[in-house]
Formats: structure tokens, sequence, C-alpha cells
């Protein structure tokens, strides 16, 4: 029990700097919404820590698993939906939907990668995306989950924590920043645990990682379906915040493909990557598209985005987080 | 006590008949050598009884259990480890992570893993390359990482491909010390392939030699060396080569 504890909250083998600058950024998360007073600010704050929240989740799969998942958004999909269906039906509190979200998605995930990782590479990677695709048509087309006029939730009276219903803005900064923590540190667990090992075993080399005891296929399996459980918690977020889901907003390609973007460009395989890839392109995405919106310039964004990634793919495979650390390593 | 029994391997790729009717025994406890020039076979048959490849026909026993088809990772679970021919590396993984892999082959506890490992990479001088990535290093450091990785999943039979390729005169000379230190302390069973004669002879008891997917010969090592088939396919290399 105590080793767990200490696994979970210790940054202890993390060099001195990395934990100062982890230090600097909770601090500036929690007086952020007392500085900021513009609502445009506050909400890329919050969807900045919603995606922060997303790619700690891909990151189990596609950053230490290797394995490149272009269906996350299925999973937000899930968790957004078990949350917004059953408030709507039964009036569930909201934090007993989250795990139901959660297990709902990480079931569906083992099912699927069951077949799923028989494929390798690009092969796995262009399935996600249909599986993801597949079921977005599916909640596009069925009545019972509110077809494409999606789900809206209905307004509390009062604002309250069972729901997470509030007036203010404040409320949601701190509540999407207590997912993010403790997802934050649920990674930190798994990167020093014996399945963190072993992802990692599996991404560099499948063929020594089997040598070594470990099962490949066994290893994908569970590190998919976990990711899926991830991706749930901030799809349940979603429906709460915006009080307004539909499979285009919650389970779109777009989705997919930005999460997997974020830790790729922050770096993919480190704990601190998906944080580093979320504060670049949220904001980045927040302003450039608003501002390109307003030249009736659409499109553009994209186009900007593709370059980032084909300069990662090309030059710079760890993100952002693998040139700090290569600069470190010089000065050392 | 017979360690590793293989009777009658065939292995097939197609129409390329890679092992044809394979036999061989390992006690436990000796060092047995496997020769022959390239294409002879004995890494397919290395692969044979790691589970790598699934044998055409043919049995595999190991401590009398019968394993053959059995999955890669379940034949190091029962007590096989190896390395593999040309090097295969964890790249993005530190020397203690490496190491560290192998070692949680038989635990789940990350301080008992890392502990295997501190203990093995002292043994085989790899401490000050711990925090070190496996590629920054030069190849014959690379080969005791791989020696080690393969150390902490706590085998009975070590097999080894080509460990000593592409090392210099002083190197093997090292490595070689290196492995019967380590085999000594650890009480192995060892089974090496070696491209290079002079490397085998020195520290099997018995050597196998094949060649073209065949066992041609079998012995110890001085007479081994001495009989015409053999030195008929290594000549024959020889000319090959031009
Ligand atoms: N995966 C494979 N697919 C097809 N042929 C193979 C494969 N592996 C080995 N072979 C063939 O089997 C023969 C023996 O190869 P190998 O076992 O690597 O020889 P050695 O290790 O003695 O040099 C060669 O002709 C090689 O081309
Ligand atoms: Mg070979």
């Amino acid at each position: 029990m105590g080793r767990l504890l200490k696994d979970i909250f210790s940054f202890e083998d993390r060099p001195r700097f990395e934990r100062i600058g982890f230090l600097i950024f909770i601090l500036i998360v929690l007086v952020f919404p007392w500085i900021i007073k513009s609502a445009y600010g506050r909400a890329v704050m919050i969807k900045f820590l919603l995606f922060a929240l997303f790619g700690l989740g891909w990151n189990l799969i596609g950053g230490y698993g290797g394995q490149v998942d272009l269906g996350q958004a299925k999973n937000v999909g899930f968790g957004a939906y078990a949350t917004g269906l059953m408030m709507l039906w039964w009036n569930v509190p909201f934090w007993v939907t989250v795990p139901v979200g959660m297990i709902i998605a990480a079931a569906e995930s083992f099912g699927v990668a069951y077949p799923m990782f028989r494929l390798k590479g690009h092969y796995f990677a262009i399935a996600t995306l249909c599986v993801a695709l597949v079921w977005k048509e599916l909640f596009v087309f069925w009545d019972w989950t509110g077809g494409a006029r999606g789900v809206e939730i209905p307004i509390r009276p009062t604002p309250n924590f069972t729901y997470m219903q509030f007036g203010s803005p404040i409320y949601y900064h701190y509540f999407i920043f207590f997912l993010f923590m403790t997802q934050l540190l649920f990674m930190n667990w798994f990167r020093k645990s014996k399945l963190g090992y072993e992802c990692q075993a599996v991404r560099d080399n499948e063929d020594v990682a089997a040598s070594l005891g470990i099962n490949v296929y066994r290893t994908k399996v569970i590190a998919y379906t976990i990711t899926g459980g991830l991706g749930g918690v901030g799809g349940s977020f979603m429906t709460v915040y915006y009080l307004y889901i539909d499979p285009d907003f919650v389970m779109p390609l777009d989705l997919s493909i930005l999460i997997a973007m974020t830790v790729m460009v922050g770096g993919a395989g480190s704990i601190w990557g998906p944080v580093i890839g979320a504060a670049l392109l949220i904001p980045l995405d927040m302003y450039l598209g608003a501002w390109l919106g307003a030249q009736k310039r659409l499109g553009i964004d994209f186009m900007i985005y593709a370059v980032i990634m084909m300069f990662i793919a090309a030059r710079e495979p760890k993100g952002i987080w693998g040139i700090i650390e290569r600069m470190r390593k010089k000065r050392a | 006590m017979r360690l590793l029994e293989v009777k009658h391997l065939f292995k097939e790729f197609g129409g390329v008949v890679a092992n044809s009717d394979i036999s061989l025994e390992v006690e436990e406890g000796m060092t047995m050598g496997l020769i022959g020039p390239n294409g002879a076979g004995k890494t397919t048959l290395f692969n044979c009884i790691a589970g790598y490849y699934r044998p055409t026909r043919g049995k595999i026993l190991f401590d009398g259990k019968d394993i053959t088809g059995w999955p890669s990772h379940q034949v190091a679970r029962i007590g096989i480890a190896r390395t593999f021919q040309g090097m295969k590396t964890l790249p993005n993984m530190t020397v203690e992570e490496n190491v560290m892999v192998g070692a949680f082959c038989r635990t789940k506890n990350r301080e008992v893993a890392r502990g295997e490992a501190q203990e093995i990479m002292e043994l085989l001088n790899l401490r000050e390359k711990a925090q070190s990535l496996p590629t920054e290093l030069p190849i014959a450091i690379q080969r005791r990482i791989e020696l080690a990785r393969a150390l902490a999943t706590k085998p009975k039979l070590l097999m080894l491909d080509e460990i000593a390729a592409g090392l210099n005169p002083l190197e093997i000379k090292e490595i070689l010390q290196t492995i019967k230190r380590i085999k000594e302390e650890r009480r192995l069973t060892l089974f090496l392939i070696e491209h290079v004669m002079e490397f085998i002879m020195t520290i099997s008891e018995t050597v196998i030699v094949m060649a073209a997917g065949r066992k041609i010969a079998e012995g110890p090592p001085e007479k081994v060396a001495r009989e015409p088939k053999v030195i008929e396919a290594y000549l024959g290399e020889k000319y090959a080569k031009g």
C-alpha cells in the first residue's frame, strides 16, 4: 500500500528541473482564473486542460505502447453519451456516470482490440480510424441516442456538485484540473509499473519483448483497453461543461487526430509530452482558428497543423520533449 | 540431466528446407556449440527452439516438457533465454531499463526488478552505462547489454546467436571471459552459435556442425575440426566467397 501511494504521488525519480517546472505549472493553473478574467481566456485554459487530459490517456497506447491509435474520439463519445443519457433518462449523478462511461469505453476497446491487434503499424492505425467512424455513424443513425440532434442536458435550477453544473466557469476550471491531475497521477503510476515497462518494450521491439517473457498481444490489448477507459473521462466532462453533445461534436475524426497530434507534438511516451503538446496546440487552435475564421480563411489552420505534423514526423519523432531532453544532455 | 532435447526437427520456408531432421541433446550445465557456414540453418534452429518459429515437424523438449510450438514469451518464462543475431536492442529505453524489462519476467515489483538489474549490470560491468541509451554505445557494450537482458530473465538455458560477430580480437577475448564467468556464477547451460571457429572451439565441450540444413557432425571440438565433412563444408564456403 505504501509503495503504491509512493508510485502514484512521487516524482522523485525525475530530474530537479522537471519537478520545479511541474510545481510552477500547478501554481499557474491554480491562480489562473483569478488573474485572467476574460471568458475566452478562461475557456482556452479549460480546453487546454481537457486536451491535456485526453493526451495523457492516449499517451498510454500511442506513446508508451507505440501503437498509433486514430480513434480515441469514440471513447470520448462513450463517456459523453454515458453521462448525457444517464442524466437525461434517470437523473444519475455525474460521479456515477463517469465510471460507467469508462467501463463502457474500456469494454468496447477490449472487444475490438482482439481482432484489431492482428494488424500492425499503418494497418492498425487505419483500423482504429474505421472503428471510430463506424461508431460515430451509428450514433447519428440511432434514435435512442438522439441521433444527429444529439443530447441536451436539462439545466438545473441551482448549481450543484451532484450534476456538476455551476454558474461560474471558475468551478469548471478546478473541476477539469482535478480530473487532469487524477489522470496525471495514474500515468505517473503507470510509467513505473511492470505494465509500463512492458508496453515500452513492445513499442521498441516486439521480438525482444517476446524473448523476455512478455506476451506482446496481451500487453497491447490491455494497454488499448485502459486507454479506452481513460478517454471516457474527458467525454463525461464535455457533457456537463457544454451541456450539449452530438456525434459531430464528441466523436469526430478531427478530435481523434487532434488528440494524437497533441501528444506527438509534445512528446509521445513521456509523462509531460501531452501537457506540452496541448499547451502549444490548443491556444494556437483557438486563437488562430478564431482569427482565420474572422478573416474568412477557413482551412488554413488545418494546413498549418499538417505542416507541424510532417515536421515532427520527419525531424523530431520524440516531439518538443525530445528537443528539451537533447538540449539538457548536451549541456550536461 | 538432459535439459534440452530436439527430435527430428524440420523447418521449411516454402521450398527451402532450412532445418532437416535435426536431433540433438543438451545436458544440464554443459556448453554446446553450433557452427556451420552461412545459411546452414543455425539461426533457424534457435528460432524454432525459442518459439520464434513453429517447426514444420519434430519435437522440442525442455526439462522433460514438450514445448514444441510454444510462443516465445512462454518459452522465455520456462527458462530459455536467447539473444538475436545482429543485435536487437530496446532503443528508447536506458541500459538499466533494458535489463529491468528482462527482470520483470520473474517479478511484478519494480524495486526487485531494479535490484536484480543492478546486480547483473555489476556482473557485466555495465553500471556506469546504466542511464545511457544502448544505441549511443559501442557494439561491444551493446552485446553485453543483450547478454544482461537475457540473464535477467533468470534462464536455465542461455542461447547466444553470434554474440562475438563484428568484435575485434580483444573484445572477443573479453566477451568470452565474461560468458565463462556468468556461466559459473549463474549455473547456466549454454548453447552458442558462432561463425568464428576459434571462439567456439575454446569454450564448447561439444560442437554440432550444420551445413545446408542438416547436422553433419557432432563431438568434442578438436575431433570435429578434423572431420573431412566439416573441413569440406567450410572450404566450400571459402571458395564460394572467392
Ligand atoms: N523467415 C524466413 N523466410 C524464408 N527463408 C528463411 C527465413 N529464415 C531463414 N531462411 C532461410 O533458411 C536458410 C537458413 O538460414 P539461417 O538459419 O539464418 O542460417 P544461419 O544462421 O546458419 O546462417 C537460409 O537459406 C535462409 O534464407
Ligand atoms: Mg545465423
